[in-house]
């Protein structure tokens, strides 16, 4: 596959019910900008991106792939009840702000890059499917560095009640990303593949072929039954489990990604996900 | 495709060479407000009427455009089954719960919190109808989302990664999207006049189009997607920089990954959504890209109503089957050059022959994405 070399990685989450002026202060450790007009989503997407690129000076060139389960959820509600319970117009830039890739946008205008701005959604793998996205671009050659990230805020939505909610994760908002380059230079680790599956024996079987790893992680559907048998197969010294730690988002698996990067240099691990139809999709990761 | 100009192909080009509109004027009662505005509405029979809707005319519009896609292409149970999708949308499943709300006594806001799937719903429920086993990705750039399905579609396809794709661009009605625009004043009183002098706002639509990708041709005219670029415009969040130069460098970009020259464009479909800036920022670009050599421009929107993030596909479509039934469409409307824009789209059908296409198309939240087509038979 292409080179996918890591530079920057963050995990923002914090509680359902933070106060956003907790967000805007936390946000303004990292940028002097002053954001009116914006939503949780939003501020959920630059204080994520903001952390993960502290320190870094971006190429103007650089990317933007935010990834969402629900995307703004949040602000759709309001003006929808808006519409239907005030009886009004929507206010204008609250509309505006239904639409999820505003945020993306907000970012990319307070970093000062134009790339590709892209956003994408693959119910329970919509990290996985913006990872491959870059994927084809960085092999394609439309870009060469990039922000990809995870964001989404809590909310009591079918998906989560249906699928998750028996496990006892605490429910967060959460905002993760990943600052990649084709480039090796200064980076701190690497994407050494992303792989899908149409099904878990064929995601059994790639995995058994691989060499052991450091660290495994799996996924919100995985349940302990299968993380027992893929454990097995895969053969890791440890076992991170970032939902248990720190909570459940609909962008879990950025914010884990994200966390791992972080936390566990000199690490290789296999993050495992799957949806609800059974496909599944792996990430292995080497930190240098 | 299904729009306001009906469901068959056959009909929906009839009805772009004779310049025959269907546009509908629909109140808005929940805010109280005296008057009407245009709509590009589907009006085939009761069962289209706004008060008759639920989840399953819903599902039903996608359906049976998606099955007519599929059998369209010709494909066996095999080839559908490998294939990946790619959704582009603005509203989502945002109608769903518009039609549920008025079956209910809850709040809108409580409904659609409680009730939502996210996303990437419409997609895997695509897959599940149709027996598809490959990935999906749902695409949410505002008025790009589903030109930008297409661009990843192709490009997938041609790093051979996948063998063919199904790209679906859906946006139906929503009062969201309908009393919003409003509320930006973007909506013209009654007629589509995109580039005109007098051009006062768009006018939404609703549809839903899908379009079969793969590495070679099946038909003879068939259209090959040779390039395209996104990037964004960190001008604001509503408009483009009316110097046009990020709008010039998408089509530049995508006309180098497409290893074509400016001559080589026999035609343009623009954007144009027919408000006085982004009307004005789409000229400037094409000036900037183009010089004073523009090719011919063709704007689609006043056929069947800007559809927001469906156009992609919608007007990819629209214009391919024209250029295949042997014209590029004029532009209904378009009465009185604005001097300020130097420029004039088609007003009478052109024959259109073999050659490359350009067609832009432009979003909230600074999204540009250009893609360049041809159906010259020495491609592919």
């Amino acid at each position: 596959m292409s080179e996918i070399f890591i530079h920057g990685a963050s995990a923002f989450t914090c509680g359902a019910n933070d106060d956003v002026k907790h967000l805007k202060n936390e946000l303004s450790r990292y940028t002097p900008d002053n954001f009116r007009r914006v939503n949780r989503f939003i501020l959920l997407t630059l204080l994520g991106a903001r952390q993960c690129i502290y320190e870094h000076s971006l190429d103007p060139g650089t990317a933007v792939y935010l990834t969402t389960e629900h995307g703004n959820l949040g602000e759709t509600a309001q003006v929808l009840d808006e519409i239907y319970l005030a009886n009004s117009l929507p206010k204008p830039f609250g509309f505006i702000n239904t639409m999820s890739n505003t945020a993306a946008f907000y970012l990319a205008q307070n970093l000062g890059v134009r790339g590709r701005n892209i956003i994408v959604s693959s119910q329970h793998l919509s990290f996985e499917r913006g990872l491959e996205l870059v994927k084809a671009d960085f092999a394609g050659g439309a870009e060469r560095s990039a922000l990809l990230g995870g964001v989404d805020e809590a909310s009591l939505s079918r998906m989560f009640i249906e699928g998750q909610g028996g496990r006892g994760w605490q429910m967060v908002d959460g905002s993760g990303w990943l600052y990649v380059r084709t480039e090796k230079d200064g980076a701190c680790g690497e994407i050494k593949e992303i792989r899908s599956f149409r099904d878990g024996a064929s995601c059994v079987m790639w995995i058994t072929e691989k060499s052991p790893v450091d660290v495994v992680s799996f996924g919100a559907l995985i349940d302990d039954y299968e993380a027992a048998k893929l454990r097995g197969a895969l053969r890791p010294a440890a076992e991170f489990d970032y939902l248990r730690e720190y909570g459940y988002s609909g962008s879990a698996t950025a914010c884990g990604v994200g966390m791992f990067v972080r936390h566990f240099p000199g690490k290789t691990m296999m993050h495992i996900n799957k949806d609800q139809r059974g496909h599944y999709a792996v990430i292995e990761l080497e930190m240098f | 495709m299904i729009c306001s100009l009906g469901d068959s192909i056959e009909g929906i080009v009839d009805s772009v060479r004779n310049k025959r509109i269907k546009l509908a004027h629909l109140p808005f009662d929940l805010a109280r407000l005296p008057y009407t505005k245009p709509y590009y509405l589907i009006q085939r029979n009761d069962g289209d009427k706004l008060e008759n809707r639920s989840e399953h005319y819903f599902y039903d519009i996608l359906f049976s455009t998606v099955s007519h896609a599929l059998a369209d292409a010709g494909l066996n149970s095999a080839e559908i089954k490998d294939m990946d999708v790619f959704f582009g949308s603005t509203s989502m499943d945002v109608p769903v719960f518009e039609s549920n709300y008025r079956k209910t006594s809850s709040t809108v806001a409580g409904m659609f919190l409680q009730s939502s799937y996210g996303y990437g719903k419409i997609a895997v429920t695509i897959m599940e109808k149709f027996g598809i086993a490959g990935s999906c990705y749902s695409f949410a750039t505002a008025c790009t989302s589903s030109a930008n399905a297409l661009l990843y579609a192709a490009s997938m396809i041609e790093a051979q990664r996948i063998e063919r794709a199904l790209v679906v661009g859906y946006d139906l009605f929503s009062n969201l999207g309908f009393y919003g625009f409003e509320a930006l004043k973007s909506i013209a009183a009654a007629e589509y006049r995109p580039f005109d002098k007098n051009r006062d706002g768009l006018i939404l639509g609703e549809a839903c189009g899908a379009i079969v990708l793969e590495g070679c041709r099946r038909k003879s005219g068939d259209l090959m997607h040779l390039g395209g670029a996104n990037l964004c415009d960190t001008y604001s969040v509503t408009s483009h920089d009316a110097e046009g130069s990020v709008v010039a460098e998408t089509m530049k970009r995508a006309l180098k990954q497409a290893r074509l020259g400016t001559g080589d464009i026999y035609a343009v479909k623009a954007h144009a959504t027919g408000t006085e800036i982004n009307d004005s920022t789409e000229a400037a670009a094409m000036k900037l890209v183009f010089g004073n050599e523009i090719p011919p421009v063709t704007c689609v929107k006043p056929f069947i109503g800007h559809t927001a993030g469906a156009c992609g596909v919608i007007e990819q479509i629209l214009f391919t089957e024209s250029v295949r039934a042997g014209f590029s469409p004029s532009t209904p409307g378009f009465r009185e050059r604005d001097e300020q824009l130097n420029l004039t789209p088609l007003t009478k059908n052109m024959d259109a022959d073999e050659g490359n296409f350009m067609l832009n198309y432009f979003g909230f939240g600074g999204n540009c994405t250009t893609l360049i087509l041809s159906n010259k038979a020495s491609m592919g």
